[in-house]
């Protein structure tokens, strides 16, 4: 664990080497990146089995002096950083490799690589920071290389617009966190992870001032995971390449803020109303993204809100003091929501369209595709024995336990709905007659499809981690000798789980007999709740709301300004300017060459001086 | 060598340049930037042995110069009455000061080699006396020397702007020239007053005898503060200073902006720290909610404006304004924090505005037009150019890992100890920046491209060298900020000490 601080340099060694010669390499470029992250990830995996044996290790150095404040930086691998590394440097290791196959005749595919890298150093960085400073740091990172990935296709206006907001938004978010973090520095002296708890927990801090603090922290969190009103960002984000989707979009990046979360646990569970903010805001957010999901006709726009989705659940489960929940669906989603993505990368390999409309029929064409893409959806839905099932039987009863019916409500409501979607996804795409114009359609290359059945056997079995039926050995370890995080397993009443698996049951059902059978006409719901599904397609109007509040106000408060920089202050100027005028005008007048008048005035100021020093006796004092 | 004589070198060997200069024929470009570009080396390769020296463990007080120069004597007195010493000296901030000189220098001699296309031997003249000025400037111990030098830096930029400018360069010439002269007129009076009541000019003598109560009143200290902050204030510039230095921008020479930009500013940051709180601390504290508030207007006036500029040239005017609203807000929180970020800002803010005025000589000498909208998909056609565009953008929004963050992050941790709630305001400032920047550097450079870059060549040769050294320092600073923080250690007690705390 001593050299964990290596993990994040070879994807940062990466992007320098292919910074510098990588238009050289062309695409040979693609092997010095997944050879590099195939090292972060076998170091990865050892310090994830040496954390299993082995208490934390913690290393840091002096960064930086004011005065007599020393800033450190540092690395720290507890329970929940080696669980995040292995996840992050996993998941860029298949992406690598797929990106490959995917971005195979692409003119810039050294940049893209890259990119890749340095959004995996960032990442990497991120997850093993032991200060919350170097986390912020390592936070704005991830949303550059989020940005530029995001504008990889740089000539598209769509791209370059939704480069922008997905910087801006976050940016918005990051400024919470950056006040969060600052306030709380000045109120216990450090920004270091466990002095923080130290000062928490003694008392030292005022409980306005904690709430205060994480929900102002939250607040970065709710920008980077693309929760409810700063989610808008991230559908748009599907312009990037798809692998990117895949890694940033939905593994990694968008969880961070899970993770910040999670990491400043102790901080939170401090708070009532910080949690239940938490809460609030991931229920809201579960039940929102999922309604507009229902909806949309673009495959990675579906997937998109899904993950929204599906991070507000998170949020929901730690704001229910699930702490292990929370961790737990954010490493089976990472899974199962990567494969999805990578799945949906190779459909539109083959096809050449995002709209599912344009699809159908493709489960003959794409044989090893269509059987993965299925194993993602059963997982997302929560269908029994597989990994989405146990950890989000545990949210729900997390949520049900932290007494918040309203909001367990909503989460079941939103598992219907989850079902519902992503089937009339797969019917969509793959079952049915082939619609749109589909021409060549062929399996991706083995490059592409090998590291969707590492993702799809992971998506399977990734949750016997943790399961009421045999033992939670995930909770067990990530909350080992920290009771600050809470149980590792809460214990609920067992109709949750009977629920959980019937509304999921009755979604895939629902979009089988709409989508799959046809019995049900497509249009029912456009049919039968019209305004509805008006407001449905148009997201909620949101991004509207914002163009016509904040943006409006920006540019206007901007010509009003205008206005006082040209007309005001200006007019200063010209004061000035005419004062200056005005003397020298006075000035040059004076020069009349009579010298009657040089010669007055020049007595006249003689006798001026004679009096002062006569008046003060020579010396100005 | 000896070592006291080392500074007077550093500052006067431009002017070796100058008249090595004046024995070259008009004719003679390749001579003339040679020698132009030669004659900053000395002082570049001095300034950082100065702070190898630092480094080294050695005190900075070795460099420290004081002779008699001029005396006024009384008929029948023996002591002179009042004497100015020539006095060079040294401090940590200081010789950050002079390092950030040295190099920009050296980098707008190799711009004004790309982007000066008319009378090199004039241009280059001039611009070795504004690089003796503005070193002066940072090496004077006493405010006679100060003064001298400042103005020597006013009369060159004067007419580099006058001469070398685009379109409307007289009229942008003669708005820098009244509102610096007139700063300078206060500053002057201020100088003149200090100089009548105590006898001396000298900055540490003048800290101790302003202290003392017997030879000055609290009102009346307050009023010579207020007039430095006003002189000082045209050159920073604190909004509603600002408007000359916007035409300046726009007008003058990309090579004299970097200049401009880059450090003439910083003397506005440099008088306001070693003057204002050196010799005036209880004033300093006594406005610092309205220095704070200044800053935070100037912050975001500056963000707001850039965000709705249709010319580049501007966007980075307006741009400077707001990131000088954080040397405010940092000196504003009087503590080490802030002012530390308030230092830092300025060494930044100079490098990362350097870099961008380069890289619009670039386009500009490339495409003739600043203007976002030309511009567009600048990245298929330029796509070094537009990169680094972007990572200086980054650097300017304050993107962590690069010199930018470090500042605005402590000027701000300084500030949200004190007042929080005007600092809160003042983060509104963080998201505009991001978005102004983001607006005009990807209105340039992504999208479809608006017109053909066949003939349109990228960045290449000679032109790398700026942009690759000024990159360097931005993520040298980001990455390990010890490089300045150190330094600073000592200098920093010394105004904490003044402070009081």
């Amino acid at each position: 664990m001593e050299n964990a601080w290596l993990i994040p340099l070879f994807p940062l060694l990466s992007f320098m080497i292919l910074l510098l010669i990588g238009k050289r390499l062309r695409e040979a470029s693609a092997y010095v990146g997944i050879l590099l992250t195939l090292a972060s990830l076998v170091f990865s995996i050892l310090v994830l089995f040496e954390r299993f044996s082995e208490p934390s290790y913690l290393a840091k150095f002096n960064w930086l002096t004011i005065g007599d404040l020393h800033l450190t930086a540092g690395f720290e691998v507890n329970q929940l950083n080696a669980l995040m590394l292995f996840i992050v440097s996993l998941v860029s290791f298949l992406v690598h490799t797929y990106s490959k196959g995917y971005m195979h005749g692409d003119e810039r595919f050294h940049i893209f690589y890259a990119y890749l890298g340095l959004f995996t150093f960032a990442m990497l960085g991120l997850v093993i920071s032991p200060n919350i400073l170097q986390t912020y740091i390592f936070w704005e990172l991830v949303g550059v290389g989020s940005f530029l990935l995001i504008g990889f296709y740089y000539y598209k206006e769509e791209a370059k617009a939704a480069a922008k907001k997905a910087f801006i938004m976050t940016r918005i978010g990051d400024v919470g966190l950056l006040i969060g973090m600052i306030l709380l520095f000045w109120q216990t002296k450090s920004f270091e992870y466990s002095e923080i708890f130290n000062a928490v927990e003694a008392g030292g801090v005022s409980n306005t001032m904690i709430t205060l603090t994480a929900i102002l922290i939250f607040i970065g969190a709710v920008g980077k995971s693309g929760q409810f009103p700063l989610h808008t960002w991230l559908p748009d984000a599907m312009e990037g390449p798809t692998p990117v989707s895949a890694l940033i979009h939905a593994a990694t990046m968008v969880a961070a803020g899970v993770y910040l979360v999670a990491a400043l646990f102790p901080l939170f569970t401090a708070s009532k109303t910080a949690l239940l903010t938490v809460a609030t805001i991931g229920g809201i957010t579960a039940i929102f993204a999922a309604s507009i999901g229902l909806v949309q006709t673009d495959i990675k726009r579906v997937l998109a809100y899904s993950t929204v989705s599906q991070l507000g659940y998170m949020m929901l489960a730690l704001g229910s003091a699930g702490y292990v929940a929370g961790v737990f669906h954010l490493m089976t989603h990472a899974f199962f929501k990567a494969l999805l993505f990578l799945a949906a990368g190779s459909v539109i390999h083959a096809v050449h369209t995002q709209n599912i409309e344009e699809m159908g029929g493709l489960w003959k064409k794409l044989k090893l595709t269509a059987p993965l893409f299925l194993i993602g959806t059963l997982a997302i839905s929560g269908v029994p024995g597989l990994s989405g099932f146990f950890s989000k039987d545990e949210i729900l009863v997390a949520a049900w336990e932290g007494g918040h019916p309203v909001l367990f409500l909503l989460a079941l409501i939103a598992a219907f709905m989850t079902a519902f979607y992503m089937f009339r996804l797969f019917f969509m795409v793959f079952t049915g007659e082939k619609r749109g114009k589909q021409k060549d359609v062929h399996e991706s290359p083995s490059v592409m499809t090998m590291p969707m059945v590492l993702l799809g056997i992971l998506a399977v079995v990734a949750g016997y981690v943790n399961t009421p039926w045999f033992g939670s050995f995930l909770g067990d370890w990530l909350v080992d000798g920290n009771p600050a995080l809470g149980h590792s397993h809460i214990e609920g009443p067992a109709w949750i789980m009977i629920a959980a698996t019937v509304v999921s049951l009755a979604g895939i059902l629902l979009a089988y007999l709409i989508y799959g059978k046809r019995s049900i006409a497509p249009d029912w719901l456009s049919g039968k709740g019209d305004m509805l599904h008006t407001v449905l397609n148009n997201k909620y109007y949101i991004d509207e709301f914002y163009k016509l509040t904040v943006v409006a106000f920006v540019t206007g408060f901007s010509y009003l300004l205008r206005f006082i920089d040209v007309f005001l202050v200006e007019g200063i100027v010209k004061g000035v300017t005419g004062i200056v005028q005005g003397l020298g005008r006075t000035g040059s007048k004076m020069q009349s060459g009579q010298v009657q008048t040089y010669g007055a005035v020049a007595f006249l100021g003689l006798a001026v001086l004679v009096v002062i020093y006569a008046l003060t006796g020579g010396y100005l004092r | 060598m000896n070592l006291h004589s080392i500074l007077s070198i550093l500052v006067f060997s431009p002017l070796l340049g100058i008249i090595v200069l004046a024995i070259i024929p008009k004719a003679q470009e390749k001579a003339i930037k040679a020698v132009g570009f030669l004659a900053t080396l000395p002082a570049l390769l001095l300034s950082l042995a100065v702070y190898a020296h630092f480094l080294a463990g050695k005190n900075l007080s070795d460099f420290s110069v004081s002779v008699p120069w001029i005396q006024f004597r009384g008929i029948n007195v023996q002591e002179p009455i009042f004497s100015v010493y020539y006095e060079l000296g040294i401090n940590g901030f200081q010789l950050l000061m002079v390092v950030l000189t040295s190099v920009i220098s050296t980098l707008a001699a190799i711009g004004a080699c790309k982007f000066i296309k008319k009378e090199w031997k004039g241009y280059f003249m001039l611009f070795l006396l504004l690089v003796t000025g503005m070193l002066g400037v940072f090496t004077a111990e006493n405010l006679i020397l100060f003064f001298i030098f400042f103005e020597v830096t006013l009369i060159p930029t004067f007419f580099l702007i006058g001469k070398w400018g685009y379109f409307e360069k007289e009229k942008a010439a003669y708005s820098f020239l009244i509102y610096n002269g007139l700063g300078s007129a206060v500053l002057l009076i201020v100088i003149m007053v200090l100089f009548a009541k105590t006898g001396t000019t000298n900055i540490e003598m003048l800290k101790q005898m302003v202290a003392d109560p017997q030879l000055f009143k609290g009102g009346f200290k307050l009023g010579l503060f207020i007039a430095l902050l006003v002189a000082f204030g045209v050159k920073l510039p604190i909004f509603p200073l600002h408007s000359w230095m916007l035409r300046v921008h726009v007008q003058a020479p990309p090579s004299v902006v970097m200049i401009h930009s880059g450090i003439l500013l910083k003397i506005g940051a440099y008088g306001l720290i070693r003057f204002g709180m050196g010799i005036f601390p209880q004033q300093f504290e006594k406005l610092a909610t309205l220095i704070a508030i200044l800053g935070v207007i100037n912050l975001l006036y500056g963000a707001f404006l850039a965000f709705i500029q249709t010319d580049f040239k501007m966007v980075l005017a307006y741009s400077s304004i707001s990131h000088m609203g954080i040397v405010l807000i940092g000196l504003a929180a009087m503590n080490e924090a802030g002012i530390q970020g308030a230092i830092f800002q300025a060494v930044s803010h100079g490098l990362i505005s350097a870099l961008l005025f380069f890289l619009v000589g670039v386009l500009y000498e490339r495409t003739d037009t600043s203007l976002i909208e030309n511009l567009g998909g600048l990245a298929k056609g330029m796509p070094l150019a537009a990169g680094f565009l972007l990572a200086g953008a980054m650097a300017s929004l304050g993107l962590p890992g690069m010199s930018g963050f470090v500042s605005e992050f402590m000027a701000f941790l300084g500030l949200f100890k004190v007042q929080p709630w005007i600092a809160a305001v003042g983060t509104i400032g963080i998201i505009m920046t991001a978005a102004y920047l983001l607006r005009a550097v990807l209105g340039m450079t992504y999208g479809k491209a608006h017109r053909e870059f066949d003939g349109v060549l990228d960045l290449r040769g000679v032109e790398l060298v700026p942009v690759f050294v000024l990159m360097a320092l931005i993520v040298l600073i980001g990455v390990y900020p010890s490089v300045l923080s150190s330094p600073l250690q000592a200098t920093l007690e010394t105004i904490m000490l003044g402070l009081g705390g």
